[in-house]
């Protein structure tokens, strides 16, 4: 088995899972209206939100190649923002470990945000309400009760990013090319195994996969039939 | 009374508009809250408890609500309230339903006022007052799961009475779930403490008796109007007069 895709996989999708839950929290918090008390929002502010919604669902629906397309075409010299970046870097992202990782981080932004949103939403009024008129903040709202009381709703946002990115194939393929040891993750390892007929490396690698993801989602699923909490979203 | 009167000139007024359409009920409402203890009292779906959340700066109806609710303070400034955020209003809040925060034991959520508040000036020996009127150090250390209904009820009170800098104390049907003997002994406590304070009252109820024994200014509400205001005496008569019959 190719170990340094698999070193290279955790890595990816841990570091990928850490920048996720910073950039979906306060996302789903602004999705869900999750500070100080329920507001009474406008119209434009709630189609505002339902679009920012429908867009982080994109990659969902949209095939990876779409998605791959255009980030290699953003962090490439052809567009102002990829010559930025490579002035930035000092490098084309494309084809480099950060590059996999905003690619990820694109990729698996609704498996963080949806179980967030859920999860906020699901804080019951009354207690936020009643909270903010003893006094409490937006700010001291939402860290004081709707944070504690949406918290399994983290490890089901962390859960799914880190699995789906683990799972990540097409959109890696198309900004990261196949680099042993850079960009080669355990998906794109299989696939090559499996070109060169090499089927008992690519069977031990996808055996592995495949028990990463059951012990992971076997861990969300148990402890989601103790609580009721956020694993309800996969449920 | 004498006493009675002096209260009166130091606390805080209120003056509460409200138009808004909850459903089949349309609620027109403008009154003056000026009595140390108001009540108000109408049966279920009246609007009563719309009125509170009103107070509160909540949500109230669809957007063609209107809500105008100012505060006379002692020195004669008048504030309005409308463009103030919840947290702002110095309102202590007892919803109907206790909305005690799960994961905080009984004690915190009675602190939880105290502990998020913003003004520099506060005492923490209010928290423990509130304890202690509730008969809750006993209890301080349970989750609000492991509390009886009466009991979160009581702690749902005292985190109301242990709320710092408030001039307005609402509490929506306050003595729900929570026995008549130990409401009796709650009762007068209740009102000396807010009176001490000069914070003024405002409950929510359709209980008869307890608008009687608070002697409480009482607002009628039905369908979403207020159709008499007065001392419980007058408001009340024929309840009262129903209730002496059938004791008869």
């Amino acid at each position: 088995m190719d170990l340094a895709a698999l070193g290279l996989t955790l890595r990816l999708a841990f570091v990928t899972t850490l920048c996720l839950l910073v950039i979906a929290t306060p996302l789903a918090a602004w999705i869900a209206d999750a500070a100080g008390a329920p507001t009474r929002t406008t119209r434009l502010h709630i189609l505002a939100r339902r679009m920012a919604q429908a867009a982080v669902a994109l990659p969902l629906v949209l095939p990876p190649t779409v998605l791959g397309l255009y980030l290699l075409l953003g962090m490439g010299p052809a567009t102002a923002l990829g010559r930025a970046l490579i002035a930035v870097f000092g490098h084309p992202l494309a084809f480099s470990f950060p590059g996999l990782v905003v690619g990820s981080i694109l990729y698996s932004l609704p498996f963080a945000v949806q179980p967030l949103v859920l999860g906020f939403e699901g804080v019951p009024r009354e207690l936020r309400e009643t909270a903010a008129v003893l006094g409490a903040s937006r700010w001291t709202v939402f860290r004081r009760v709707t944070l504690p009381l949406a918290a399994p709703s983290f490890l089901t946002a962390a859960v799914l990013a880190f699995t789906h990115t683990v799972g990540e194939f097409g959109v890696v393929l198309m900004i990261g090319g196949d680099i042993p040891g850079i960009t080669r993750t355990l998906s794109i390892s299989i696939y090559d195994q499996v070109q060169e007929m090499n089927y008992s490396a690519a069977n031990h690698a996808s055996l592995l996969l495949i028990a990463l993801a059951f012990v992971a989602l076997l861990a969300l699923y148990a402890r989601g039939a103790r609580r009721t909490d956020g694993g309800r979203w996969l449920a | 009374m004498p006493e009675t009167a002096l209260s009166q000139t130091q606390l805080p007024h209120h003056r509460l508009a409200v138009t808004a359409k909850l459903g089949a009920l349309l609620i027109s409402v403008d009154f003056e809250l000026r009595a140390p203890w108001t009540v108000l009292f109408g049966p279920s779906g009246s609007g009563k408890s719309s009125l509170l959340r009103a107070m509160c700066g909540f949500e109230v109806g669809g957007p063609a609500t209107t809500i105008q609710f100012t505060r006379m303070a002692q020195d004669g400034s008048i504030t309005s309230m409308d463009a103030l955020p919840s947290s702002r209003r110095d309102i202590a809040y007892a919803p109907q339903s206790p909305a005690l925060l799960p994961h905080l034991d009984a004690g915190r959520n009675v602190s939880f006022p105290f502990e998020v508040c913003s003004s520099p000036v506060r005492d923490s020996n209010i928290v423990d007052e509130a304890l202690g009127l509730f008969k809750l150090h006993a209890l301080a250390e349970r989750r609000p799961r492991e509390l009886s209904g009466g009991e979160a009820q009581r702690v749902n009170l005292a985190r109301a009475f242990a709320t710092p800098g408030a001039k307005l104390l609402l509490l929506d049907e306050p003595f729900n779930g929570i026995d008549r003997a130990t409401r009796d002994a709650l009762l007068p406590e209740l009102l000396r403490v807010a009176a001490t304070r000069g914070v003024p009252v405002v409950s929510v109820t359709h209980d008869v008796e307890e608008a009687l024994r608070l002697e409480a200014e009482v607002i009628r509400i039905e369908n979403g109007q207020v159709v008499a205001q007065g001392t419980a005496r007058t408001v009340l008569a024929e309840e009262a007069r129903r209730i002496a019959a059938v004791l008869r």
